[in-house]
């Protein structure tokens, strides 16, 4: 059944599989994404990727919520082999939308496709809060318009089995909302994601920023998901590594996950999980995989150091 | 900056709210050097948007509106083809002194000459969005350009690629109203030979059509450079499997050669040191990251020449060099 999230007990750390390199995405080189050619955007090869890291540690997957990603969703549920497994969405899928807009007109286009979206969708909640949003301008209409449609997407191709413990805002619109103080956006999405049982969450590469705007703002830590980076040469932990350690201890109640724990593959496993040992107030890690082997070597080295 | 409530803030108004112009709204936003201040933009759509997500900024349709707004600078991040009319309004009827434009400055070397002399008469800080500049990687090529790290520089190879229309239907026009993969997508690449190499002079060209017919899609065009340095360009917006844009050079030298991107720098020397250095071992963290990290450096230096009264870089009167070797490959391509 989807909705609902589990408590992550003590030290047992929640382990999940990043999607970006189904996407072809490597935050060290493009050049290195690039060379893993379309294989691995292959659903079938991604599920198998997916699976065979479940079976060696994983509690579940974290992906951007793209045509990829559904399919390899999609592809999972047919193998019946999905037990328990936990979902951690992020949404927008940004690059899909930036090159959407690019090619359909700017922003203006991008609305009016995103509405062609929803209405043919057939989702009626979408469409009720969308004609709400679009009446008024309602920015926070428009966001639950958007949620229920992204949400009816995942829960379209997931796994019957599988818990949607999480929706998380993409990078962009974290940072956009902490950038121009839209404190009662987030507090809306927040409010409205509890209300459908899911566990709201943010993707940010500001986390001590954020975690002092949360502070000013009252958001309550204990009630969302913080995926942002943490790795041993501070790669994309801004300001400084120093000031999001700190940040994280602020946060505590948090489920804090952290990403880039290899800082895209710059670090060894080994000394990636040194260092997340340490961080006490973590609560969970995300890593993407590429290879059969990889999956396996990594997540059973993560259950070693993490769930013990 | 010049409030009457002592507030020392640069109060900044940002012009078009696509894309670049809410990257830079938030950035400016989230720097406590800036106050975003007004927005103004021409869509009805946007504007009611805008209306209800910038609250304590003033939200406008036109430019002359913000005449009153007591506005130190202004970001003019309209499609290329506004910026000159756009930029000229703004010095003319004295709205901002201080004028960032995103790349490019102008849609031709005449106009991008006036707004340089404009510039120049007010005297404030102007700046054009060239943000590879501000980027780790191509920074450490500059340091090692600059101490002569690889002897003498003989040539290189530039290239820009993207996948924005490598996949967009024959006969689509969407491509020329963001100006040709020159302007595009190129100009950044073409900014930073300037940066490393000095003045370019333009040889043999070609520009190929794509999408439509006579749109700019591909280009390719020889140069010289002082020195002797002869450079290569190739640009590409149709390139598949560029999921976002990339740009780079490949810096052939009497000691080695330098292979530099966004990402990482390689360094091999024919004697002695070699070296490779990604974006982590460069120290690329920023206050505030949105986009990627060049911006907010980017934005950074522009403030706080505001700030100090001191001249940005790359300024007007720089980045419209991009403009001239533009105008020049479409010369000697057999185009406009």
């Amino acid at each position: 059944m989807l909705g609902g999230s589990k408590i992550v007990v003590g030290r047992s750390m929640l382990m999940l599989v990043g999607d970006n390199p189904f996407h072809s995405i490597s935050h060290l080189s493009q050049a290195r994404g690039r060379d893993r050619g379309d294989a691995i955007s292959n659903a079938d090869f991604a599920a198998g990727l997916v699976l065979s890291s479940m079976e060696n540690g994983a509690d579940g997957f974290m992906f951007s919520v793209s045509e990829t990603t559904l399919s390899i969703l999609e592809t999972i549920r047919d193998t019946g082999r999905s037990e328990n497994m936990r979902l951690y969405a992020i949404v927008p899928y940004a690059y899909e939308y930036v090159r959407l807009a690019t090619q359909v007109g700017g922003i203006s286009g991008l609305a009016k496709r995103m509405a062609k979206q929803v209405l043919f969708s057939m989702n009626f909640r979408a469409m009720a809060a969308g004609v709400r949003g679009v009446v008024k301008t309602d920015p926070v209409s428009l966001l639950k318009t958007y949620l229920f449609y992204e949400i009816s997407r995942i829960r379209s191709s997931a796994p019957r089995q599988a818990s949607l413990d999480s929706v998380l805002l993409h990078e962009i619109i974290t940072e956009m909302a902490l950038a121009l103080n839209l404190d009662w956006l987030l507090k809306a999405y927040v409010d409205f994601m509890l209300k459908l049982g899911i566990k709201p969450g943010f993707e940010t590469r500001n986390f001590a920023f954020l975690v002092r705007k949360f502070r000013e703002w009252g958001m309550d830590f204990g009630k969302v998901v913080i995926a942002t980076p943490f790795n041993k040469v501070g790669f994309q932990m801004n300001p400084s590594k120093g000031e999001c350690e700190k940040a994280l201890e602020e946060a505590a109640g948090s489920e804090v996950i952290a990403m880039s724990v290899l800082a895209a593959g710059y670090l060894k496993p080994q000394e990636a999980m040194d260092y997340i040992q340490v961080l006490r107030s973590l609560k969970g890690v995300v890593v993407g995989v590429s290879r059969e082997s990889q999956a396996r070597e990594t997540f059973k080295l993560l259950e070693g150091s993490l769930k013990k | 900056m010049n409030s009457k409530n002592g507030d020392s803030r640069v109060r900044v108004a940002v012009i078009g709210l696509g894309k670049m112009g809410l990257l830079h709204a938030s950035l400016l936003s989230a720097m406590p050097e800036a106050r975003l201040c007004a927005v103004c933009d021409k869509s009805k759509l946007i504007l009611r948007i805008a209306r209800r997500i910038f609250r304590d900024v003033q939200v406008v349709d036109d430019i002359q509106k913000l005449a009153d707004s007591g506005i130190d600078a202004a970001y003019v991040t309209t499609p290329i083809p506004s910026h000159y009319p756009i930029a000229k309004m703004l010095y003319s009827q004295k709205i901002a002194g201080n004028i960032f434009v995103e790349k490019t400055l102008a849609t031709s070397y005449d106009d991008a000459k006036e707004l340089c002399s404009l510039a120049k008469g007010f005297g404030g800080a102007n700046m054009v969005g060239y943000m590879k500049r501000f980027s780790v990687t191509f920074g450490k090529a500059k340091d090692l350009l600059d101490n002569q790290v690889l002897g003498e520089v003989n040539s290189f190879e530039a290239y820009a690629y993207s996948s924005d229309f490598s996949d967009v239907e024959q006969g689509s026009q969407i491509g020329g109203a963001r100006g040709g993969v020159l302007e595009d997508l190129g100009s950044h690449v073409v900014d930073v030979a300037l940066w490393f190499f000095g003045d370019l002079q333009i040889g043999s060209a070609k520009l190929e059509s794509v999408i439509s017919a006579g749109s700019e899609d591909m280009a390719s065009f020889n140069v010289k450079a002082p020195g002797g340095v002869e450079g290569h360009f190739d640009m590409s917006w149709c390139k598949k499997d560029y999921r976002m844009p990339e740009f780079g050079l490949v810096i052939h030298g009497s000691n080695g050669v330098i292979n530099v991107d966004d990402d990482e720098l390689q360094l091999e020397i024919s004697k002695g040191q070699a070296g490779k250095w990604y974006r982590h071992d460069l120290g690329d963290n920023v206050r505030f990251l949105l986009g990627g990290p060049e911006y907010f450096r980017e934005d950074e230096c522009f403030i706080k020449s505001v700030l100090s009264k001191t001249n940005a870089e790359p300024s007007f009167l720089t980045a419209s060099k991009v403009d001239y070797v533009i105008e020049q490959v479409r010369r000697n391509a057999g185009g406009k």
